[in-house]
């Protein structure tokens, strides 16, 4: 069977510093997957090679088996990666519908130019639509017509999840969706990623730095350290590695 | 004389000839870096700060007989650095988290504002054919030639040893003193060393002290170069410097000297070799004729384009970027429907009263004068896209509206076409244009996109102009690009009340135009590049191909409106209409009204066209007050206020990108909607 995304041999060094050393992931369809490491381990660096944003010096990265090593990260986002961002990125000067219709009018929209000059360009119903189920998904519904300036951490980042989602995406990357998140918000947010990760079933890549988030969502991990794999398998397991711990904690023991 | 020998003693002398001009070039490279690595602002008002001292230095010993160790003292080491300090103070440290792009459109306002506000408050005018004397006695007619090959007057070796002493003085500041060593910190986080003790606020008003008086000296030291003493010489001034300080990627203080020097040499030695080759090839002659003067140009667009590196750098590096607060939210967007059929009545009555006293009553010059705000109108569209919808900034509008006028203009010349045809014609040749620019800028974005139109504006202003395919080369200079009204079946808008109709009615077309694009898939593309880049490639947007969008259907609706100001003044006159300076206003005062929305780009238009005769002649005062005659002393102002005015209105763009006007109006229809509400 072939990995819904797969990236095999990756390694990327900046200026002679070995930031991956040879790695590889895979992530199966409608699987939830971890990546963790402390900072500085490359998961960062992973990450950007998988969206396109950074060109590994070697390696392959394939989707649905088709190898996207050229793509830009608009063209990969086309084909099914939706992410969101560790510093919330949104479209400032709208609001959170607006953002979701953006995100949808992307995935549908074609000969946009001419459309829009005899006024098909507009929201159409369904779109509308489409993006209050996903809303809906999501608990912020109340939230449709606000600006997202004016939107809470937590808020802003499940509006980026919406916007991700809108694009009907095969796999989702969250980059440290708990960074700058309390232990209750990061519950919450775990709980509704799971929900809607239940009812639509794309596959996801958690990237992140607090483990219990990890512990509690994903199905599989790999550890990164110092740019190299150190550990992959049942998150279960990954976590409870001597390896793992002593990555993470440091060479104090723990009892 | 064997032919080597002659060669490299002709390259020499080019080289000494360029050193002077180079030094001063250096200087204010200098300057500029050191304004942009402290403070993030990439300061095109610089050229307009050396223009102020330049201007002073003549007024206080030409005019006023002062000796010139005086007048230096006051113009660059008092003046300049007081302008210095004072733009820091209330301007610049108060948007030290803005966007790079709007603290450039805050440095562009400046430009525009700043020379026309010391020549109203000096009462100084440029004295034609006076030129500004250099700053040592009898310093061009003194002459010493060590070398045998070119003899250096006095001038020219002042200009060499102060920037030499200059760079010295820098070199130390930052090597020996806690100053320099905190400017240093400062550039790689304000925040940072703030929290290390330092206080930025201090190293920045210093850095522009500083930076200021390079610029003032710079000034001052070249301009006995120039015949008269105008204030676009000097912007080019800074945009020699901004490609000087391109070579070191705007950061590296002595690359940006080795720029400037370099650029110096270069134009010297090319002024020595061009005219010989071009002896031997005939096609060379027009390029030698011109390409001199526009050399920085087409440098800093080289510059821009073939390096890879350049403008790839993440613009907020400061690695406590991340505590800044979000910017202010807008205003609320929504309206009450009362209100919103309220000000749509308001907006077709007084359309209604405006329309029906031009048509009925106007005469002549009021004729004109409307027709003139439409037209400006829909030029002033084309800023809305590029800038309000896709939140880029283009100084090469003036550039596309050229293009229209030129190609109606050799159109009619040479094949007799249809005007109109041809003015559909120039709106596609502008969008080609305009699009073909953009592929190799494509990956800059913001501030370096906004630099390679400016470069490509004067690269046409200087070059391209010269053309007879474009300006109508000789022919054109005898009788003028002229360019006839058209005549469409029985109705021949030779008459200006039916050019006024086509003008209204091109502009009704063109506004519906952006208002579609806007709601529809394009405007919301490009709602998402401007509101985030990589969050927008994220949900699989691509920048490049929005932006050829934007730009070529900006550069058509530029070239349309361009089209139809030359049919209107049935010339092209290019320089009056259409040069670089004239668009950089363009920009203010579309940013200063309301860059985001139709009425925005409207306003702007009646602004630039009526503003000086209602305003500031007194008519509008007049007319109220009942008076038998303009309020004498006050009235007429001289219309460059309006220069100083929207420059100064457009520095608001930091906190409202959206246009003041339109900010004002969002909120005063926010208060109301409260009021509505609590009636209810």
């Amino acid at each position: 069977m072939t990995a819904l995304l797969d990236a095999s041999g990756v390694s990327v060094a900046f200026s002679g510093i070995l930031a991956l050393d040879d790695v590889s992931v895979s992530v199966q369809a409608g699987e939830r997957v971890g990546l963790i490491g402390p900072n500085g381990a490359g998961k960062t660096t992973l990450f950007n090679c998988l969206l396109g944003i950074l060109r590994p010096d070697s390696g392959r990265v394939t989707l649905n088996g088709v190898d996207v090593g050229g793509w830009p990260v608009h063209r990969r986002a086309r084909a099914g990666m939706g992410r969101t961002f560790q510093r919330v990125e949104l479209f400032s000067d709208t609001t959170v519908r607006e953002h979701l219709l953006i995100a949808e009018r992307v995935r549908n929209g074609t000969g946009a130019f001419w459309k829009d000059l005899v006024g098909l360009g507009r929201p159409r119903p369904e779109e509308v639509a489409a993006s209050e189920e996903v809303l809906e998904l999501l608990g912020i519904a109340e939230l449709a017509a606000k600006p997202v300036e004016s939107l809470s951490l937590g808020q802003s980042r499940l509006v980026e999840v919406g916007r991700a989602l809108m694009t009907g995406p095969q796999i989702l990357l969250l980059d440290e969706p708990s960074s700058g998140l309390d232990r209750d918000e990061t519950q919450a947010l775990a709980a509704t990623l799971r929900a809607v990760q239940d009812s639509k079933g794309y596959a996801v890549l958690l990237v992140e730095h607090d483990v219990s988030l990890v512990a509690d969502f994903t199905e599989r991990a790999y550890v990164l350290d110092s740019g190299a794999l150190i550990a992959g398998g049942a998150t279960g397991d990954v976590l409870a590695d001597p390896a793992v711990r002593r990555a993470y904690l440091g060479s104090f023991e723990v009892s | 004389m064997s032919g080597a020998a002659g060669f490299f003693e002709d390259l020499f002398r080019g080289l000494l000839q360029g050193t002077p001009p180079g030094a001063v070039y250096a200087l204010i490279a200098l300057g500029f870096v050191l304004t942009y690595k402290t403070s993030g602002v990439f300061n095109l008002a610089f050229g307009a700060q050396a223009y102020i001292s330049a201007a002073m230095y003549f007024k206080t010993h030409t005019l006023w007989g002062w000796p010139k160790w005086a007048a230096l003292v006051v113009s660059a080491f008092v003046l300049a650095p007081l302008i210095g300090l004072v733009l820091e103070r209330l301007i610049f440290r108060h948007l030290r988290t803005a966007s790079a792009v709007s603290k450039l459109v805050v440095a562009i306002g400046l430009s525009v504002a700043l020379p026309e506000l010391f020549n109203q408050a000096a009462r100084f005018t440029a004295v034609a054919g006076r030129q500004i004397s250099g700053i040592m006695p009898d310093g061009a007619g003194v002459f010493y030639d060590p070398f045998g090959v070119y003899r250096f007057n006095r001038d020219e070796l002042a200009m060499m040893a102060v920037a030499l002493i200059a760079t010295l003085l820098l070199a130390a500041l930052f090597r020996f003193t806690m100053i320099g060593l905190a400017m240093r910190a400062v550039v790689e986080s304000p925040r940072m060393t703030g929290l290390s003790g330092i206080n930025a606020d201090r190293v920045s008003a210093v850095a522009w002290a500083l930076s200021s008086t390079f610029a003032g000296l710079a000034g001052v030291l070249i301009a006995p170069r120039f015949n008269s003493l105008i204030s676009t010489e000097f912007f080019m001034l800074v945009v020699i410097a901004v490609a000087a300080a391109a070579v070191g990627k705007l950061v590296s203080l002595p690359r940006a000297l080795l720029g400037g020097l370099g650029l110096g040499w270069f134009i010297a030695v090319f002024n020595t070799f061009l005219p010989r080759w071009s002896g031997d090839h005939t096609w060379l002659r027009p390029f030698q004729e011109n390409l001199t003067p526009s050399l920085p140009f087409v440098v800093l667009f080289a510059v821009l384009v073939l390096w890879r590196a350049i403008g790839r750098e993440r613009e907020a590096s400061d690695p406590l970027s991340g505590v800044d607060p979000p910017p202010p939210a807008l205003a609320a967007l929504e309206r009450h429907p009362k209100l919103t059929l309220f000000t749509r009545l308001f907006g077709v009555g007084f359309i209604a009263v405006v329309g029906s006293v031009v048509w009925f009553r106007a005469g002549v010059l009021w004729m004109h004068l409307v027709t003139t705000a439409v037209i400006m109108s829909v030029i002033y569209l084309s800023v809305t896209v590029i800038t309000g919808m896709a939140g880029q900034i283009s100084l090469c509008q003036g550039t596309f509206a050229a293009i229209g006028g030129f190609t109606i203009f050799q159109m009619a010349d040479r094949f007799n076409l249809s005007v109109l045809a041809a003015a559909l014609l120039g709106a596609g040749v502008a969008a080609a244009v305009g699009a073909v620019l953009s592929l190799p800028v494509l990956r800059l974005g913001g501030v370096w996109l906004a630099i390679a139109t400016l470069a490509f504006a004067f690269f046409f202003d200087a070059v391209m102009v010269k053309f007879s395919w474009v300006g109508g080369g000789t022919t054109a200079l005898l009788t003028g690009t002229r360019v006839p009204r058209p005549l469409v079946g029985p109705v021949d808008f030779a008459s200006d009340r039916a050019f006024l109709v086509l003008a209204v009615v091109v502009l009704v077309i063109v506004s519906i135009v952006v208002i579609q694009l806007r709601e529809g898939t394009v405007g919301r593309t490009l709602t998402a590049l401007r509101g985030s880049e990589v969050a927008a490639a994220s949900i699989g947007i691509s920048a490049a191909r929005a932006r050829i969008v934007a730009f070529a259907m900006s550069a058509a609706i530029a070239g349309l409106g361009g089209a139809l100001l030359s049919m209107h003044q049935q010339n092209v006159n290019y320089s009056t209409n259409f040069g670089p300076v004239n668009a950089l206003f363009w920009l203010v005062i579309v940013v200063a009204l309301g860059a985001r929305t139709v009425e925005g780009a409207i306003q702007a238009g009646a602004a630039f066209a009526l503003f000086e005769p209602l305003i500031l002649k007194g008519d509008l005062l007049a007319w109220i007050l009942r008076g038998e005659d303009h309020l004498p002393g006050l009235f007429p102002m001289s219309g460059s206020w309006r220069l100083v005015l929207f420059g100064l209105m457009a520095i608001q763009f930091a906190r409202h990108p959206e246009g003041l006007v339109e900010h004002g109006k969002r909120r005063a229809s926010a208060r109301i909607n409260q009021w509505l509400e609590a009636e209810r």
